[in-house]
């Protein structure tokens, strides 16, 4: 199942572009409009805000790319090949589990991609090799967790233009982070909605480990928050899953 | 029963040789029905140029404090920048509805009615207009309930309308005429993105002088920087000559060729 959804990725290669391209333009504006920014008050030390926007972009695609997994479980319902699988002897976990298991593997891959993209611009890694391969886990673990959620929502509307309907909750929960700028420089309702929002330590686990190094805090960040919204929204998806079987 | 299709036609069949006036209003008042009978796709681009107002004006509210930015309220460097991406957006709605019409088989429906050829271009631009309007009307009431501020008055929102709705049409035009020439759904991702690449490779996010590296240079010589220079001007400071006439001739030039583009199309379509 997860080399299935792998190769449909290889095989349409269009529905995930704008996943890897436009984390990379914004990362390329950021750094042109923004780059007198890195010398406010409170902003982190850094050597060029590019280095500041490689957790950003990271996470930005990453996050965008994860409803492509729930779209295409949604389709595999619509087409009736759900159903199909249902009639085979598979283990009805692993259906869930394989295309959540596709959606880690593209996930690393796009973390691995803006770093390696972004290597030769400038961005340097404070936390070395240790550090692209925490990146890299990172990225695998939060394209589970938010896959885990566009997997409930295609189980449960078995709708692929629901699962579509998601991306603007994960524009949201992107914009409303720390993603593009730092915590530090924000103020007021906005600064407050940044700080419960969990994307934010996520990012600023994955931007410790470029702009600061491999400490112990940063690594718990990047790991243990995609691993907590993973425990969640895979459970959701569980559930979903068990729903959908027992209205058949 | 009466489908949208069958309304626009009988409007022109009440009037032989179908004017362009009354053909224009039909199809026009066709396009402004699909916002109520629609609402989920016109709702999006009503949702998110609001969205982009306040998500931009919050994440970046600190480059206000960079020496040389010309606002201290992020809100009123971001607002007319949602408001004219939204108008772009409203725009090249029509080239969706367009692909949807064309796929359906309904334009073909159009071309063979008495309907002028003019029509079949001035009554999507009505539609795109109106909603255009809906669009920076609910941009700027939201705007200023998150504390945007008219520092140019009333004229403040004449820019910002002129600089909406000349980026609406200019939209529009682009858009119709990749629809024309794609004639299916490939078309939409080249309009969307064209439009976004356009508006972003401008002072979109902070002005010319804050700028470094290759953006100043690229945003320097786009025109879509003296259509927001135009829209902002009225919430900078006051509206002036020489902050409006650069996006106007923009919006001039840009207009005729995109809607050269839109016809160049029409006629290949027609060929």
């Amino acid at each position: 199942m997860s080399k299935r959804s792998i190769l449909a990725i290889v095989r349409q290669p269009a529905l995930v572009l704008p996943s890897l391209i436009f984390p990379l333009f914004f990362a390329a504006l950021g750094t042109s409009s923004f780059g007198r920014a890195t010398a406010l008050p409170g902003f982190p030390q850094v050597d060029s805000f590019l280095d500041f926007s490689l957790a950003g972009s990271v996470v930005q695609g990453v996050l965008f790319g994860s409803v492509t997994g729930g779209t295409a479980l949604a389709t595999d319902i619509e087409l009736g090949f759900f159903d199909r699988l249902l009639a085979t002897p598979t283990s009805r976990v692993s259906i869930l589990l394989g295309r959540l298991a596709g959606a880690a593997a593209f996930g690393a891959a796009q973390a691995l991609f803006f770093t390696v993209v972004l290597l030769p611009f400038g961005v340097s890694i404070k936390a070395g090799v240790a550090g692209v391969a925490v990146i890299v886990v990172s990225g695998a673990l939060t394209a589970m967790a938010i896959g885990g959620f566009t997997a409930a929502m295609a189980l449960r509307t078995g709708s692929s233009e629901a699962v579509q309907g998601s991306f603007p909750l994960l524009f949201i929960a992107l914009f409303f982070s720390s993603a593009f700028f730092p915590r530090q420089n924000m103020d007021g309702a906005y600064k407050a909605v940044a700080d419960a929002n969990p994307i934010s330590y996520l990012v600023e686990g994955i931007r410790g480990l470029t702009i600061e190094g491999f400490t112990a805090a940063n690594v718990a960040k990047a790991l243990l928050v995609p691993v907590g919204i993973g425990v969640a929204s895979v459970a959701l998806a569980l559930r979903a899953l068990r729903s959908r079987l027992a209205a058949r | 029963m009466s489908t949208p299709g069958t309304h626009v036609l009988s409007h022109a069949d009440q009037a032989p040789g179908g004017t362009v006036l009354r053909s224009s209003r039909g199809i026009a008042l066709r396009g402004l029905r699909a916002i109520v009978r629609l609402p989920s796709a016109f709702f999006p681009a009503m949702m998110m140029p609001i969205f982009q107002a306040i998500a931009f004006s919050g994440t970046f509210f600190a480059i206000t404090k960079i020496p040389g930015f010309p606002t201290d309220r992020s809100i009123n460097w971001f607002l007319p920048l949602a408001a004219v991406m939204g108008s772009g957006f409203s725009g090249v709605g029509v080239g969706f509805t367009t692909i949807r019409d064309l796929e359906s088989g309904f334009f073909d429906r159009l071309r063979m009615a008495p309907v002028p050829r003019t029509a079949l271009v001035i009554g999507p631009l009505l539609a795109v207009w109106v909603r255009t309007l809906l669009v920076l009307a609910a941009v700027t009431v939201v705007g200023v309930l998150f504390g945007a501020r008219l520092t140019g008055g009333p004229m403040a929102l004449l820019t910002l309308a002129a600089a909406g709705l000349g980026t609406a049409t200019i939209g529009a035009g682009w858009s119709l005429g990749l629809a024309y020439r794609f004639r299916d759904m490939r078309a939409a991702a080249l309009m969307q993105l064209g439009l976004f690449n356009a508006i972003f490779l401008t002072n979109a996010q902070a002005p010319l002088n804050v700028m470094t590296g290759w953006l100043h240079a690229v945003a320097k010589v786009n025109p879509f920087t003296n259509i927001l220079r135009l829209g902002r001007q009225g919430f900078l400071g006051d509206v002036t000559w020489d902050g409006s006439w650069g996006g106007l001739v923009a919006i001039a030039v840009l207009t005729a060729l995109a809607w050269l583009f839109a016809q160049t199309g029409l006629r290949r379509l027609d060929a």
